[in-house]
């Protein structure tokens, strides 16, 4: 498996979650992250197109073009993406058990 | 003077095939747009909603960065990740270059005895390297590195339609010195001369050939690339003047505040 930082999966598992819950412009997505986490999450600086970009060229997201003239883009989460979801959002429980366990000097469940 | 466009700034620095700038600046910008009108909606003040959207969602830094490395092929990631990796590259081009340049002369050379004119033939071996220096260059840009820009792709054709007409100066002289004692005194003309005017107006002919039809096989992608170029500058000129991207230090990916 490709190993990448927890920043990174995290930033990725977002963007999968918001689409999750229907299709999406870009704007959408980090709208959404930002309301969803209170505030704790954002993207800025345009760092969510790199994301939703490698997303889609690895098929976890679809990217269509809407619109004669003037296109907008919208997202829409793949099957592969969904289990991408389902199975990074297990391990991630499974990191921050484990990292809040050494954090609170309990050990993980 | 009108005012720039915010994202004139990263189709600039964003070094990616035309397809893909014009790509994501129409992304980019409607969803900048329907932002800003999102938080207008919300209360916000014009002004500040296009600067906080513009913050959100304009590439900079790292994030043009991350682009980059995406929308190029490998071999141009690979060549971008150092510069003594690029430069080894186009060693590599110019080495096969003045190898084809230098074969072209022997070759000619096999067939004719060339005598006094050699010193003809050999300019003529830079002509052809430098030829083939200059599509390699090209294509290198095109297809690895997928990014050749109006200025610098004019400055190419400037200089291919340079060697091509040195091409035929050369064989043209070449063979013009061949043939004028021919011509003082004709007794002495014998097929042999007639074979070496022939094969060296031929090699500026043949090099000039090579010139142009190399720079015709990259003419479609060309083409492509500067429609696509010319929907950009509409792009942008067509665009209201907005406001200016607020400079403010980039962060390196979105995450926790």
């Amino acid at each position: 498996m490709q190993q990448i930082t927890l920043s990174k999966r995290i930033n990725e598992l977002m963007v999968l979650a918001v689409l999750e819950r229907g299709p999406a412009h870009g704007y959408q997505i980090a709208l959404s992250v930002e309301e969803r986490t209170g505030g704790a999450f954002s993207f800025q600086h345009g760092t969510l197109y790199p994301i939703l970009h490698r997303l889609e060229d690895e098929g976890r997201v679809r990217g269509a073009w809407h619109g004669e003239g003037r296109r907008r883009k919208t997202y829409r989460i793949t099957s592969a993406g969904r289990a991408e979801l389902e199975a990074g959002a297990d391990e991630l429980e499974r990191q921050f058990r484990a990292l809040l366990g050494l954090l609170r000097g309990t050990h993980a469940a | 003077m009108p005012r720039e466009h915010p994202l004139e700034r990263v189709e600039r620095e964003l070094k990616v095939a035309p397809r893909h700038r014009l790509d994501l600046i129409e992304e980019v910008d409607a969803d900048v747009k329907a932002l800003q009108a999102e938080l207008v909606r919300r209360g916000r003040d014009p002004v500040q909603a296009r600067r906080a959207a513009l913050r959100q969602l304009a590439p900079a830094g790292a994030a043009i960065e991350k682009l980059e490395a995406r929308h190029t092929s490998r071999l141009g990631r690979w060549a971008r990740a150092s510069a003594p990796m690029d430069r080894a590259l186009m060693l590599g081009v110019a080495a096969i270059a003045t190898l084809a340049g230098v074969r072209a002369v022997m070759a000619l050379q096999g067939l004719v005895s060339l005598g006094p004119t050699a010193v003809l033939a050999w300019p003529q071996a830079v002509v052809i390297a430098l030829l083939a220096a200059n599509l390699a260059r090209a294509v290198t840009q095109l297809w690895i590195h997928g990014d050749l820009r109006s200025t610098q792709r004019q400055s190419l054709w400037a200089r291919q339609a340079g060697l091509i007409v040195a091409a035929v100066a050369l064989g043209a002289l070449g063979a013009a010195w061949e043939a004028y004692p021919a011509f003082v005194t004709p007794a002495s003309a014998g097929w042999e001369v007639v074979g070496r005017t022939a094969s060296l107006a031929a090699t500026g002919v043949a090099t000039a050939i090579f010139g142009l039809f190399g720079w015709l096989a990259i003419t479609p992608r060309l083409i492509a690339d500067e429609e696509i170029e010319r929907r950009i500058t509409s792009f942008f000129a067509q665009a209201r003047p907005a406001l200016a991207t607020p400079r403010e230090p980039s962060r390196p990916e979105g995450g926790p505040r």
